[in-house]
């Protein structure tokens, strides 16, 4: 009877007792409520660009309508050497002849591919040959340029006189700003890279304010640069649908959809207007959000 | 005995029937068992709770092992890779290589001498202990010999010699190293010397070993850097050191004590990843394995996040809660920890505000560099106005600082008479003294009277700091006497009722108690136009010198006002599009509200105040009161800033920050016209009859009750408020008032339920210091909500204009701003440096008060506003961006940047010290003025002529009302003629900048304070004494000034020389200004790499090359040069700073000519003598004459957006 009683009264507690545990150990609360500090959205690597053979080709014109500004003549005489050498140096903002427009910077700015891949999802291989920018008559050669990321630039001087080299690039773009000496007859620059994309990189000599170049890097080689003709021709791409886009240092951009077909040639002319100006070049005030503006330091 | 019963008893009650026993028939057993069991229940509950209910973080500590030990291993594979990459670069290799076949070499010659070592050891063992023996004997004896008596000592003497011949037995191990020892005797000579012969030789090994090693020694440790620098994590060594740590893992508390600061924080019990070696992100720690979903648990187990911080505030020494809040010895919850139970006085900051622990201990700094959101709030602080009605120490110093001065001149002036007193009556009493009384009291009548000099001269200290802080004292907002000369009169009312509707974002609050959309504002209305009326009434009468706005060139204005500098505090464009800084006022619509006049003269020089005011006599003066001392109406903060009544200082300047940009009254009128073309004036605010209220004497009094119950003179200078003191409560301490003493009146419930007053919507508990600052600002009357008060006790703050981002900010540092008093940390920790790093602290206030960082960066990485203009992104203006200041400290000699700061055209008038400094640009000018040609200089003088009042020896303006006593004096200049310039129209080192270096008339006082910081920034002692520079040799002067005009040296193509023509094209200072501006150290540096320095400036790197241990210039040098074994950068350097004038003409005329040879543009130099500002009359006119027929000397690009200036500028 006692036994009994006893072992009742036993389990009971247990019972109590365990319940109370569970409570009060159960409180613990179960918070993952949400952060987003994890780097789970890991982007999918990259898949590597290989050509496949059936590739095929943008070509196009650049076109100028309206009256282009002629040509000035640039006043060396702040160095005799750059004016012994190049008695007759232009400006190269616009040279249009017969309305076509020579520099403009063609590049694909996005697209999709045949195979439903987005051009972004590709990695390029960095090539290995270096572009070269010559300082010859105290102007750039060439004038525009294109390269890829990491890829090596050259730079030479083939003047009587020394200059700088002042690559100045976007603060958004990521790309480090450099600007080295390089006299005349002194060794090619070769350790210079631009590691991201950016359309385009400003090129200038301080000594010579004349002097600019502009380096378009983009991360695929489905670029050119239109030449005295107003032509350009981007070969090697493979099929699929994409934005093209025509830069000119003066007029901005002009954009369209250009089909590649396997093996294809897809043509896309561009149009500027002679009286139209982008931005980059009249240095006027265009508008801001002021909130973006630091009023106060910002790290 | 009681107990036991008599048998009689016994037998009666076996008589009787029995009783039910108790004892025998009922039991308590289960009710003792229960009570048994609850006992071993709650021991067991009380065991339990000890070690597992008290003991929350015992299972944070297993978790923290278990994800910690998995994120490690996941982290291993990559880092054991990327060794292996390093390690297997061609470079490691051949390291690797080296060090191997280094150790390689030493290793035979190594174990030789290990070899020997080790026999030279032993036998050396085997000597030393019979010599010591020995030699202790020998001592024993010698001491008896000391203390015997002489008799004694010959015999002990003999003993000694004795026993330095005794044989001595030695057992030496033998040669072969067979173990065996050789038995050997020696007396004690021969003993020592073979004692000290073989330490020798041990010492002469192991100095040899140690030459051996260093070579592979130091070729493993160039390894290991080697791999240390190219692995970018842990290394996989050092990773399963901490696996292996885990695994020993000590479950216990972890506490940080520091007595001193009287801080226990346990934090690190749970926290146990704060100072781990690798930075641990929260999805590293996440429960389901590193990148995925992190939970609570995760979140408390990452890393410190910055590094820098931790090691600057060594966790050791500060603990935690010192920075963060909570409650540092509490383990037994997550809420108590953090202190986030109600009464804790120091709860946890949240993320948002956690910068407010800063402030506790940086009270006095004015910028903390890894406290962004902190230094937010302490700049909204200052600039958005709070500081016009609350006091909080360190803000709005000066102030504070001249009611101190003034009470110490009161208490020194006292003091003087005092002791003149005392010294009076002590000469008195000497008459009848004694003799020896009255040498006393002469004496101390003497050395009162000079106690009293030394008073005088403290007192003189005195007077002129109250004359500094007068100067460097600023308001907030404008000048409100200056209303009638300067507003349209319908539109104040207007702004009153609303100035976010006129301006958005304006720094002026809006008063909603006026605008009458409080339901119990019944008067509004009236108050605001008696406001209105008390202004208007009160405000300067007189007449702004005319202006034609019809002269004034647009596109020049436009031009000047986007480059020169105007855009790094003022912005233009409509309230979603504003371009520029947040500093001052968007001046968009301000051609709505102002009078032309008043604008024109205030861009010339906001400075120049309409009549000076006098403190003793607390009124403005006027000409009048100069002209009754016979004197003219001149005041200026250098000569004429004590009033001719009383000798009092005056303010004399208007209390605004803006500075003075020089520019010439047609280039001020250029800019007006600018900003009034932004505007339509025609519509808004010209209803006059609408304002006819404003001239009601009645309203004005009322006005005055209105203007004093709002406080308005906190940010504005207003007649008859001049002394008035700040209306609101002083917020020094204000985050560390208990929370019940935070009046939350009727919304106290809500607070504590956490409802939303206006959507009514249920949220988290605002019951807290944040909650009630944040709601506060957001709407400053909401404590009133619900409550009977009578219209002027009702609250008054007005409503600032805050973004979230500014609302977080303000709160953070409200949050911070705790006193002395309510700190968690003792006084002792806090922040208060004495040396170097107080200059940089008071700095600070005066970079910060100026907007020094608007042009330019200061701290490295910081990026000024007009570094992010539009305007500046184009690659031809980048050059034009105001200089870097991040090592000006080092680049400048302190009294150079003295005296620029002071002048900073260098123009010759103000600047008699600068010697040569600004011969390179006065010389230009000089050059242009000596070609004079008739045709040019008599349309110079038609166009100064046709000019109005350029000058102050031009008295043609206007004379208003207030100048009328003075008017007959010939010399008189008035408040309401334009002051000359204080400097040229120019900037004093980078001419060719657009941007210009105002003039921000600085007293003394802060000027030191500048020149300080910047040299405490840079580490440089003060004063600075220069170092001798090495006189250049004939030889030297010729190379250099070959090389500098060599085909291959670029230097002259981009710096000024002087030649007006040259100078047209150039981008960079002129080096004359080198030897008395710059350090020579500097720039050595400088000259070899200036991207280091300053990324992304004019001067390319790359002009010199190693050659050995010197640098030889990177192109072709002279051949003169073949000879030359010296550094060139050096020799340039002396070159550069032992320049003069002559020789730069030199250097000049025989470099290549710089131009097309066009004539550069010649004027005459005006030659009326005493007036000071023909010079900048003269510029503007060579100006207009160059504008006529040199064309051709204009660079050619940037053409479109150049503004037009003088070569010799």
């Amino acid at each position: 009877m006692l036994k009994k009683r006893a072992r009742f009264w036993l389990a009971v507690f247990a019972l109590v007792s365990l319940l109370a545990l569970s409570y009060a150990c159960g409180g613990k609360k179960d918070a993952d409520s949400g952060d987003n500090t994890s780097g789970g959205g890991d982007k999918p690597a990259a898949t590597a660009w290989a050509p496949k053979g059936d590739e095929g080709t943008i070509t196009g014109k650049i076109n100028l309508t309206g009256t282009a500004p002629a040509p000035q003549k640039i006043d060396m005489s702040q160095d005799a050497n750059c004016a012994s050498k190049n008695p007759n140096a232009t400006t190269e903002t616009v040279v249009a002849k017969d309305g076509k427009l020579e520099f403009a910077f063609v590049y694909i700015k996005d697209g999709t591919l045949a195979d439903g891949k987005k051009i972004g999802d590709y990695s390029f291989k960095t090539p290995d040959s270096e572009v070269v920018l010559d300082q010859n008559g105290c102007h750039y050669v060439p004038h525009i340029i294109g390269m890829q990321p990491n890829q090596k630039l050259k730079v030479t001087n083939s003047d009587p006189t020394g200059h700088n080299i002042h690559a100045l690039p976007n603060k958004s773009s990521g790309n480090e700003e450099w600007n080295e000496s390089q006299p005349s007859g002194a060794a090619p620059i070769t350790d210079k890279t631009f590691k991201r994309s950016e359309i385009l990189v400003p090129v200038k000599c301080n000594q010579h304010p004349w002097m600019k170049a502009y380096i378009g890097v983009v991360k695929h080689p489905f670029f050119a640069v239109s030449k005295e003709d107003g032509s350009f021709e981007i070969k090697g791409v493979p099929a699929g649908t994409y934005t093209v886009v025509a830069w000119h240092e003066k007029f901005g951009e002009k954009t369209a959809t250009v089909k590649v077909d396997a093996k294809g040639t897809a043509t896309s002319d561009f149009t500027f207007d002679a009286g139209a100006s982008a931005s980059i070049e009249s240095g006027s005030l265009t508008v801001v959000p002021a909130i973006e503006l630091p009023m106060l330091m910002k790290h | 005995m009681a107990e036991t019963p008599s048998p009689e008893a016994i037998v009666k009650r076996e008589s009787e029937t029995p009783e039910r026993d108790p004892i025998v028939s009922t039991s308590t057993s289960g009710l003792m068992l229960i009570c048994v069991l609850l006992l071993i229940g709650s021991l067991a509950w009380a065991l339990y709770d000890e070690a597992y209910g008290q003991r929350p973080w015992k299972r944070a500590q297993q978790e923290f092992v278990q994800r910690y030990t998995r994120y490690l291993k996941s982290i291993k594979g990559q880092s054991k890779s990327t060794e292996q990459e390093v390690k297997e670069s061609a470079d490691y290799q051949t390291i690797e290589e080296e060090a191997k076949a280094a150790r390689e070499q030493i290793e035979p010659r190594k174990k030789e001498i290990e070899a020997e070592v080790k026999k030279v050891e032993e036998k050396l063992a085997a000597v030393t202990d019979p010599f010591q023996n020995a030699r202790g004997q020998i001592t024993v004896i010698n001491y008896k010999v000391e203390t015997a008596s002489e008799s004694k000592k010959q015999s002990l003497r003999q003993q000694v010699e004795q026993k330095k011949q005794e044989k001595i037995k030695v057992y030496m191990p033998a040669d072969d190293g067979s173990g065996k020892t050789i038995k050997q005797e020696y007396n004690f000579t021969q003993l020592q010397d073979l004692y000290n012969g073989l330490k020798d030789q041990k010492a002469k090994l192991l100095s040899e070993n140690a030459e051996l090693i260093k070579q592979p020694s130091e070729l493993e440790k160039k390894r290991t850097e080697y791999l240390k620098d190219h692995m970018t994590g842990l290394a996989p060594a050092q990773i399963d050191s901490l696996i292996a740590k885990n695994e020993k893992f000590d479950f216990s508390l972890k506490q940080i004590n520091v007595s001193s600061a009287n801080v226990v924080d346990r934090c690190e019990t749970c926290h146990l990843g704060v100072r781990e070696p690798l930075p641990i992100k929260a999805s590293d720690m996440a429960p389901d394995g590193p990148g995925k979903k992190p939970d609570e648990w995760a979140r408390a187990f990452v890393s410190h996040p910055s590094k820098e911080l931790l090691t600057i505030h060594n966790p050791d020494k500060f603990g935690c809660s010192s920075c963060h809040g909570g409650n540092g010895r509490a383990t037994t919850s997550i809420e108590k920890g953090h202190g986030l139970n109600r009464f804790w006085l120091h709860p946890l900051y949240g993320k948002e505000n956690m910068e407010a622990g800063c402030q506790q201990c940086h009270m006095a700094d004015r910028v903390l560099q890894d406290a962004p959101h902190l230094t937010l709030g302490k700049d909204l602080f200052q600039n958005r106005g709070c500081v016009g009605c609350h006091r909080s120490e360190g803000f709005d110093r000066e102030t504070d600082a001249l009611g101190n001065t003034r009470q110490q001149i009161i208490q020194l002036e006292d003091n003087i008479k005092a002791n003149e007193r005392e010294a009076r009556q002590a000469r008195e009493a000497v008459g009848n003294a004694s003799d020896e009384e009255a040498q006393e009291l002469q004496a101390r009548a003497e050395s009162l009277t000079v106690a009293n000099s030394l008073i005088a001269a403290q007192l003189d200290q005195l007077n002129i700091q109250a004359r500094y802080l007068m100067q460097d004292q600023k308001k907030v907002g404008p000048n409100l006497k200056d209303v009638r000369l300067k507003l349209v009169k319908e539109w104040i009312p207007e702004w009153l009722k609303d100035p976010q509707a006129f301006r958005p974002g304006t720094k002026m609050p809006t008063f909603w108690r006026l605008n009458g959309e409080m339901a119990h504002d019944t008067r509004a209305d009236d108050d605001r136009k008696a406001i209105a009326a008390y202004l208007w009434q009160e405000g300067f009468d007189g007449k702004m010198p005319q202006q034609e706005r019809e002269k004034g060139n647009t596109a020049n204005g436009k031009q000047i006002f986007e480059t020169v500098g105007c855009m790094a505090c003022h912005s233009i464009g409509d309230s979603d599009s504003r371009t520029g800084g947040d500093f001052a006022a968007n001046l968009q619509r301000v051609g709505e509200k102002a009078n032309f006049d008043y604008i024109v003269r205030w861009i010339y020089n906001p400075r120049q105040r309409w009549a000076p005011y006098c403190p003793k006599e607390k009124r403005d003066l006027t000409a009048e009161d100069y002209a009754k001392n016979n004197l003219p109406f001149v005041f200026d903060t250098e000569q004429h800033s004590k009033c001719p009544n009383d000798g009092a200082e005056l303010q004399v300047q208007n209390m605004t920050v803006m500075p003075n940009f020089r520019l010439t009254k047609d280039e001020a009128r250029d800019v007006a016209s600018y900003l009034f073309s932004l505007s339509d004036q025609s519509s808004t605010f010209r209803d006059p009859a609408a304002s006819s209220y404003m001239d009601d004497p009645v309203l004005k009094e009322k006005g005055r009750e209105k203007i004093k119950q709002f406080g308005c003179a906190g940010c504005h200078e207003i007649r008859g408020f001049e002394e008035e003191q700040r209306i609101g409560k002083e917020l020094t301490a204000e985050g560390s008032t208990p929370i019940e003493r935070l009046d939350f009146a009727m919304l106290t419930q809500k607070a504590e339920q956490g409802i939303d007053p206006d959507t009514k919507k249920q949220g988290e508990e605002w019951y807290n210091h944040k909650g009630f600052f944040e709601h506060k600002l957001a709407k400053p009357w909401i404590y009133d909500t619900g409550k009977e008060k009578e219209p002027q006790d009702r609250l008054r703050m007005p409503q600032p204009y805050l973004t979230p981002e500014w609302k977080t900010a303000l709160t953070t540092f409200l949050l911070g701003s705790v006193g002395t008093e309510g700190a968690n940390v003792p006084p002792s920790l806090f922040y208060k440096p004495d040396d170097q790093r107080k200059a940089i602290q008071d700095g600070w206030w005066v970079v910060k008060k100026y907007n020094c960082m608007g042009c330019h960066s200061i701290q490295v990485g910081q990026r000024s506003v007009l570094m992010d203009l539009p305007l500046y992104q184009n690659p031809d203006w980048k050059d034009q961006l105001p200089p870097k200041l991040t090592s000006e400290g080092a680049r400048v000699d302190p009294n150079w940047l003295l005296s620029f700061l002071h002048n900073p055209s260098l123009s010759d008038e103000n600047n008699k010290q600068g010697g040569n400094e600004a011969a390179g640009t006065t010389q230009a000018n000089g050059a242009a003025n000596q070609k004079t040609q008739p045709t040019q200089s008599s349309q110079a003088n038609a166009n100064s002529s046709s000019g109005s009042t350029q000058s102050g020896a031009e008295t043609g303006a206007p004379v208003g009302n207030q100048s009328g006593g003075a008017a007959s004096q010939p010399t008189v200049q008035t408040a309401e003629q334009f002051n000359p310039q204080p400097g040229a129209d120019r900037n004093g080192v980078r001419i060719y900048l657009k941007a210009r270096m105002p003039t921000f008339n600085f007293s003394p006082n802060e000027l030191r304070l500048l020149v300080r910081f910047f040299m405490a920034v840079s580490a440089q002692q003060e004063p600075y004494i220069r170092e001798p520079l090495e006189p250049l040799s004939e030889q030297e002067r010729n190379l250099a000034r070959s090389l500098f005009t060599s085909e291959g040296a670029p230097c002259l193509k981009c710096h000024i020389t002087g030649d007006p023509g040259h100078d047209k094209t150039a981008s960079a200072p002129n080096f004359l200004l080198a030897s008395v501006r710059l350090k020579p150290k500097w720039t050595y540096r400088w000259l070899l790499d200036p991207q280091q320095i300053s990324p992304g400036t004019a001067m390319p790197s790359g002009l010199f090359r190693k050659e050995g241990d010197r640098m030889v210039f990177n192109g072709q040098t002279p051949e003169a040069f073949n000879n030359y074994h010296r550094d060139h950068a050096e020799l340039l350097v002396r070159y550069m700073f032992l320049l003069t004038p002559d020789e730069q003409r030199r250097l000049t005329s025989s470099s290549p000519p710089s131009t097309g040879g066009a004539a550069p543009a010649p004027t005459t130099k005006e030659t009326t003598g005493a007036s000071p500002p023909p010079a900048a009359h003269a510029r503007r006119t060579k100006w207009r004459a160059e504008g006529l027929n040199s064309h051709a000397l204009r660079r050619a690009a940037p053409a479109g957006t150049r503004r037009a200036r003088s070569p010799g500028r």
